[in-house]
């Protein structure tokens, strides 16, 4: 029931990420900036900060692997990405302390790390033509932008769901 | 402890062997997709189906109702384009008529134009946009193969990267990728010959390059697609010519070309088969390029 429950979230973000990027791919967001949704990502982080570090790093691969294969075509970069920065989550939350505000901005340090590594691994790839200057001004900055917004609205809801859940029961 | 901290690090360097090998394994020229990608791409391809019907619904009324503001304007504006309309169909008309005659006279049949068109829907954008790509609806099941081009009324804007059973990829002429290269003819009286390849983003331009030195390239003449390639129909159009550079060598030209779609506003396409087969060969149009 837990896994259905989470894994019906999870879908719901990975197909609103894409008719997200569907519905705001032009000028919505000013000329030439360029907004990436990480909705499914912060899920992940969300899991693995109030859920459990073994959910969040599982979710993590999985979800991963399914946008590799359906979104990009490069297989491994966020297959390998969002368990690894799950996991540095969760040592994170073990130092800080648990109040929702350093959970969201946690969030969204990981986001904007969870960027700047793609970005990267892009340029390495050749797929990507920018100057770094460039790359934080037309698309990190509107991209943490947008994703802070997304944070701030779905935060409390999934820190309910979550908890309600209960995982904490089957940690490491 | 340091047993248990060595655990770890093993795991993390397997995993980045892993990681580097399976970025190796999809950055090579595939035929087609394995079974696990295909069956994971039809599966979300259905559920982003389902999310997408009420979702184009809701932003389709929203756009005709603003179209409804501009509907005074537009109707002016139309109406006065029509009389030259007109003309301009029965001059298209007669020239059908004459190329067809004179086909038939040479007995000639081929043509690098005559093109099938597969209606499909936009059911998805990778989010990622380091990889400009689409997903479609329509996939091996209703005829769309690798390669084939993809255009909307306006214009061509891609083609095929992959394709399932129930769904297909179109990767698009903005996203850069060595391997996305379109052989294109500027049109004007002293045609030139190139390649699209690159997009320039911030300006929302593509690249022509590789266009001869001594071509005269006048600013808005329309910018084809030559058919050369071996996959593309011959005459979609790809936009106007806005720019003109030299290269850094002095050898070729590149055209900077206004493309006649907006790739971020694409929900409905045609994907197109060419009904000459072309032959396997990967040497683009570099022949025609004197």
């Amino acid at each position: 029931m837990k896994h259905f429950i989470l894994s019906f979230i999870a879908l719901v973000f990975f197909v609103f990420e894409s008719i997200f990027a569907q519905l705001f791919a032009g000028d919505a967001f000013g000329d030439d900036k360029i907004v990436v949704p990480h909705f499914m990502m912060i899920f992940v982080f969300f899991l693995t900060m109030y859920g459990s570090r073994k959910m969040g790093m599982l979710y993590g691969a999985i979800l991963g692997l399914t946008y590799d294969v359906v979104y990009t075509e490069i297989l491994g970069i966020y297959m390998f990405l969002l368990p690894f920065l799950a996991y540095l989550i969760s040592k994170c939350m073990k130092i800080l302390q648990n109040n929702i505000l350093i959970a969201v901005l946690t969030a969204l340090f990981f986001t904007a790390i969870l960027e700047v590594v793609v970005f990267q691994m892009n340029i390495i790839l050749s797929f990507a033509d920018m100057g770094f200057g460039e790359y934080m001004e037309r698309r990190l900055l509107p991209t943490i932008l947008l994703n802070l917004v997304f944070i701030i609205i779905s935060c409390y809801p999934l820190k309910r769901i979550i908890e309600k859940l209960d995982l904490q029961g089957e940690t490491d | 402890m340091p047993q248990f901290f060595n655990k770890k690090l093993l795991l993390l360097l397997v995993s980045i062997i892993v990681l580097v090998a399976l970025i190796g394994f999809s950055l090579r020229e595939r035929e087609e997709l394995t079974w696990p990608e295909q069956f994971l791409k039809d599966t979300t391809g259905w559920v982003g189906n389902v999310f997408n019907k009420p979702v184009s619904g809701i932003t389709g009324f929203v756009g005709d109702l603003k179209d409804l503001q501009h509907t005074y304007d537009e109707n002016k504006k139309l109406k006065a384009r029509l009389d030259e309309y007109v003309l301009l169909k029965t001059q298209v008309q007669d020239l059908k008529e004459e190329n067809k005659d004179l086909r038939d006279n040479l007995k000639k049949e081929d043509d690098l134009r005559k093109y099938s068109p597969t209606q499909a829907t936009v059911i998805g954008r990778n989010p990622d946009r380091w990889h400009e790509m689409l997903t479609i609806n329509k996939g091996k099941r209703n005829g769309v193969e690798k390669n084939m081009a993809v255009i909307t009324s306006n214009g061509l804007v891609g083609k095929v990267k992959s394709v399932t059973n129930f769904t297909a990829s179109v990767q698009l002429l903005s996203s850069i990728d060595k391997a996305n290269r379109v052989s294109a003819i500027v049109q004007g009286d002293d045609k030139a010959y190139g390649l699209i390849e690159g997009f320039d983003d911030k300006k929302n331009l593509l690249l022509m390059k590789r266009i001869p030195y001594d071509k005269k390239i006048k600013k808005n003449s329309l910018v084809i697609t030559s058919g050369y390639g071996g996959i593309f129909p011959k005459g979609l159009l790809i936009g106007k010519v806005v720019d003109v550079k030299v290269d850094q060598y002095g050898l070729n030209q590149t055209a900077y070309i206004e493309p006649s779609t907006d790739f971020y506003d694409i929900n409905n396409v045609m994907v197109v088969q060419r009904e000459v087969d072309g032959e396997p060969k990967e040497s683009v149009g570099e022949d025609e390029v004197k």
